[in-house]
């Protein structure tokens, strides 16, 4: 296994209270496998990639327990330097809006090559003819010309080209994508996304794509784990996921989606609001905003139930069979 | 990190909570949340205390210092503290303390009126330009150009050296008159910013005169950030006009004046130290409370810092 | 660029006339030149008109200030009425105080932002409040009270410099006054670098550079420092013409024989030539470096175009 997080717990200390970002989350990574993560903002999902790249703002951020087992080793346990090697060669990050995450003041060519200078140890001018071969992979025409330009000189599409190139620069085992498309213009999502799907097989990495979008994800991810208050609600495989959830949560979010075969019917919206992170209902978190809470909902916090007997599913609902059912 | 921190964030702000600030940021609870701000905080509150006892030993000194600042004995000169005299004497052999104590009417005034002055100007002057654009804010605009390029001491000692008026109005005129083009500058930038806002560009839509649009709509939200600058540029007026007295071209004798108290003890600093200590501090203190206040005004008025 | 550099320049000419005429006026109209040139004596009146007549005084204001423009660009400045041409005092003059401003300049940079950026990475901890409690401090004490006391503690307390400074203006005898020049403004320039480091750090390319595994001496110092000195440029842009007018305050405690200095006592003696010679190129310098600060901004700042 490429990458098991194992009850991995973060808070958030902030003046007015403690926020309990992620509380127990595990979930694995093969190589060559995608695994989106599903979540509204605040569901933890962000804090998770963080926590596992070690881009963790520390303090007010704190990893309060659990384990990030990474090619065998516990990334927690390492020292800051031996983490830092391991950011950028043996894990990347590809981050929403290319345009931000990018240093609007270096050359794109700059932004790569340093990848190779500090990793690899290579010439500016090696790391330079490495940034145009880059740029060519992610197929940016011209690449030539243009790898002395800066950032804001480039289409969004392009930048988030660039982000993916800079990602995939020094050929990392795992690559985590947070949000990648959610940015871009319509059109060139899927450009984008089908890029990083066939560069991802063709390279053999792990791939963790986090996103809040049902629909990007199901083209490209093999499992899908769906998290909500910091917690994972439910994990299937992509396509048993769509036939029939087996949590309210994850039917909700499937029933919001707008579908052209439903058209003139009113849109599903799932009532309520995420909860405050610093006061996170007792029981099962969901269950103010859950259709079909019973009073043990409001006691007994639901643990994974194996859906499937393989453990390839699992649901954190009390009434993971009735919701199956009534799918 | 900067995304862990926004969803902790938002989570904490439920809608209707107590930083629900309304849309395009109404100006009552700008000022309510201002005022909130101020009250809680140590240093608005430390540096309006020392303003406050500023402001009421510059207007009764007699409060607290019951000698006369012009009285001076000149077989005391450069002596040192004595009983009734806890700071010694200058060179003339004027009593330090009383001196010091009757310094701060001058320093106040000056930088009360100036900043005055300099803020009615510029935000009319620079609202004004903002407000109607075209020629007049051109013209204005290079108007406040050329005043910058006038470095301001120099500019003092060329104005200033010709005036012989013993009272505090040429120095007050002089900084308004160098003061305005910061002023106006932050006035038109804050108007052209609210008169681009949507509920303006409704009113006006709705076919709100110009007067009306100027005082119900604009000049509220370009108060704000006039307000800011002249506070912290109080501080620093009182500053200059201390330089100005300094180099003798500012406040004259027989008003007493730090600056020239100051510029009279550098002279002998080498013998008594002690004549330069006091005035100096009481300078020093005095500009370091309203740089605070300045400080603490723009921290509760410029949302974008919180 | 080369239009736009065009048209700043363009856009200098009426703030160079504008400023400089109302110095010329504050200089010529306010003053009277000939009384002074007789000092305490009364000139005799046919003299006097003759000088004035010379002197092109008997002139309306602006035909003095074409005439006197129109020398300036032949490189006549005039002659100071102690007999001195004015040229000569500028390039006595300015080569001392160009030398003050760049050890002032150099001080601000380097401790400046030093001081900055420790603060702004470390918000809210004690280092930090300690160097905002400072740069407070440091504004709040005008420049001629910090000058006096610092020329008091070093040069005669515990007497490790000399307090006053000979002619030649060498560097390390300006190294007291440059600090002295220099220290408001490095308060600023601390808490600007502070503000744009803090605001900087939170920033998501900082966090695509950790994310990148870059090691944290370059992430400071070529993503970080980069993008937050691009307003302390700007601020020592300005600030250069602002130390070399404030100089006069240094110049005075200091004794030095610069600009400042030769301005204060054209000022006293009424010496109109003299002072608006100096302030004429002051002008100039002070625009000058705007205009570098705002090239300088499209260096460091590749987002900005001017066109």
């Amino acid at each position: 296994m490429l990458l098991q997080v194992r009850d991995l717990h973060v808070e958030f200390r902030t003046h007015d209270g403690v926020a309990k970002a992620v509380n127990g989350v595990s979930y694995e990574v093969d190589a060559g496998e995608t695994l989106a993560v599903l979540g509204e903002s605040g569901s933890g999902k962000s804090v998770t990639a963080q926590a596992i790249m070690g881009i963790l703002d520390v303090p007010p951020g704190r990893i309060t327990g659990g384990e990030i087992l990474f090619q065998g080793r516990d990334l927690l346990q390492l020292k800051e330097d031996d983490r830092r090697k391991v950011r950028g060669a043996e894990m990347a990050m590809i981050f929403q809006d290319a345009l931000s995450s990018l240093n609007p003041v270096l050359s794109v060519g700059e932004q790569l090559g340093e990848m190779f200078v500090v990793h690899r140890g290579m010439s500016r001018k090696d790391a330079r003819a490495k940034a145009v071969e880059l740029m060519d992979r992610v197929r940016i025409p011209a690449a030539k010309e243009r790898v002395g330009q800066y950032p804001h000189q480039f289409s969004g599409g392009m930048r988030q080209r660039i982000m993916i190139a800079m990602a995939l620069a020094l050929e990392p085992a795992l690559i985590i994508a947070d949000e990648p498309t959610t940015a871009l213009d319509v059109t060139v999502q899927a450009q984008v996304m089908d890029l990083l799907a066939e560069l991802q097989q063709e390279y053999h990495m792990g791939l963790i794509l986090i996103t809040h979008d049902l629909g990007v994800v199901a083209d490209v991810a093999d499992r899908i784990a769906v998290m909500y208050a910091g917690r994972i609600v439910e994990t299937a495989p992509v396509h048993d996921l769509y036939k029939a959830p087996a949590h309210p949560y994850t039917r909700g979010l499937l029933d919001s989606i707008p579908r052209l075969d439903h058209k003139g019917h009113e849109l599903y919206a799932i009532k309520g609001l995420p909860p405050n992170l610093m006061a996170i209902p007792p029981g099962c978190a969901f269950h103010p905003r859950c259709p079909r809470a019973q009073d043990v909902c409001l006691t007994d916090e639901p643990p994974l139930y194996a859906v499937a007997e393989d453990g390839a599913r699992e649901s954190a609902c009390h009434f993971w069979r009735e919701t199956l059912r009534d799918a | 990190m900067d995304l862990a921190m926004s969803e902790a964030e938002t989570l904490e702000k439920t809608p209707g909570g107590p930083l629900g600030t309304g849309p395009a940021g109404k100006p009552r609870s700008l000022w309510s949340d201002a005022w909130f701000q101020l009250r809680r905080n140590p240093v608005f509150l430390v540096s309006g205390l020392l303003i406050l006892f500023l402001v009421v030993i510059s207007i009764w000194p007699s409060l607290i210092a019951s000698g006369d600042p012009l009285e001076c004995h000149l077989s005391k000169a450069q002596e040192g503290p004595e009983p009734g005299h806890p700071f010694g004497y200058d060179s003339q052999g004027c009593d330090v303390y009383t001196r010091t104590v009757y310094g701060a009417r001058a320093s106040i005034t000056v930088g009360v009126c100036a900043t005055l002055g300099a803020a009615l100007l510029g935000s009319l002057l620079g609202g004004l330009a903002g407000f109607f654009g075209g020629w007049w804010d051109a013209l204005l605009s290079r108007i406040a150009d050329i005043f910058f390029g006038i470095p301001v001491i120099l500019g003092g000692l060329v104005l200033l050296s010709v005036v012989t008026s013993t009272t505090v109005w040429p120095v007050v005129g002089f900084i308004v008159l160098l003061g305005w083009p910061q002023v106006s500058r932050i006035a038109r930038g804050s108007v052209i910013t609210a008169k681009q806002n949507d509920y303006v560009q409704a009113a006006r839509a709705l076919g709100a005169g110009n007067g009306r649009m100027l005082l119900r709509h604009v000049a509220p939200n370009a108060v704000a950030p006039v307000i800011v600058v002249a506070t912290i540029a109080l501080g620093t007026y009182i500053a200059l006009e201390a330089t100005l007295s300094f180099l003798g071209v500012g406040l004259r004798p027989p008003t007493v004046s730090w600056g020239i108290d100051i510029a009279n003890a550098a002279q002998s600093i080498r013998n008594a130290p002690h004549m330069l200590l006091w005035p100096a501090g009481a300078l020093s203190v005095t500009v370091l409370a309203f740089i605070m206040l300045g400080d603490a005004v723009r921290d509760a008025l410029d949302p974008k810092l919180r | 660029m080369g239009r736009y550099v065009i048209r700043r320049l363009l856009q200098m000419i009426p703030v160079f006339i504008g400023s400089t005429f109302l110095i010329f006026v504050m200089v010529y109209a306010l003053g009277d030149p000939v009384a002074a040139l007789f000092g305490d004596k009364a000139p005799d009146p046919a003299t006097a008109a003759r000088i004035r007549h010379e002197l092109y005084l008997d002139q309306p204001l602006w035909k003095q200030y074409l005439h006197y423009m129109g020398q300036i660009f032949r490189g006549d400045f005039g002659t100071a009425f102690n007999g001195q041409k004015v040229t000569e005092l500028l390039a006595g003059a300015y080569p001392v105080t160009l030398r003050l401003t760049l050890v002032a300049v150099v001080i601000e940079l380097l401790v400046g932002i030093t001081l900055g950026v420790v603060s702004g990475l470390r918000r809210g901890r004690s280092v930090d409040t300690s160097v905002l409690v400072l740069t407070l401090i440091v504004i709040s004490v005008p420049t001629f009270v910090s000058g006096y006391v610092l020329q008091f503690l070093f040069g005669v307390k515990w007497d490790l410099i000399r307090p006053t400074v000979s002619p030649d203006a060498p560097f390390s005898e300006l190294i007291l006054p440059g600090v002295v020049l220099a220290l408001v403004s490095l308060a600023y320039v601390t808490r600007l670098t502070r503000t744009s480091i803090a605001e900087n750090v939170r920033a998501d390319y900082v966090r695509t550079a950790v994310a990148k595994g870059l090691p944290r001496r370059r992430i400071i110092t070529r993503h970080l420092l980069r993008n937050s000195l691009i307003p302390v440029v700007t601020f020592i842009g300005t600030d250069i013409g602002a130390l070399m007018g404030g100089a006069i305050v240094t110049e005075k405690i200091f004794n030095i024989h610069g600009v400042g200095y030769q301005i204060y006592q054209g000022i006293l003696r009424n010496n109109a030539p003299t002072v608006v010679g100096f302030v004429t190129i002051l002008v100039i310098v002070f625009l000058l470096a705007n205009l570098l600060v705002d090239l300088l901004y499209a260096v460091l700042d590749p987002r900005i175009r001017y066109a």
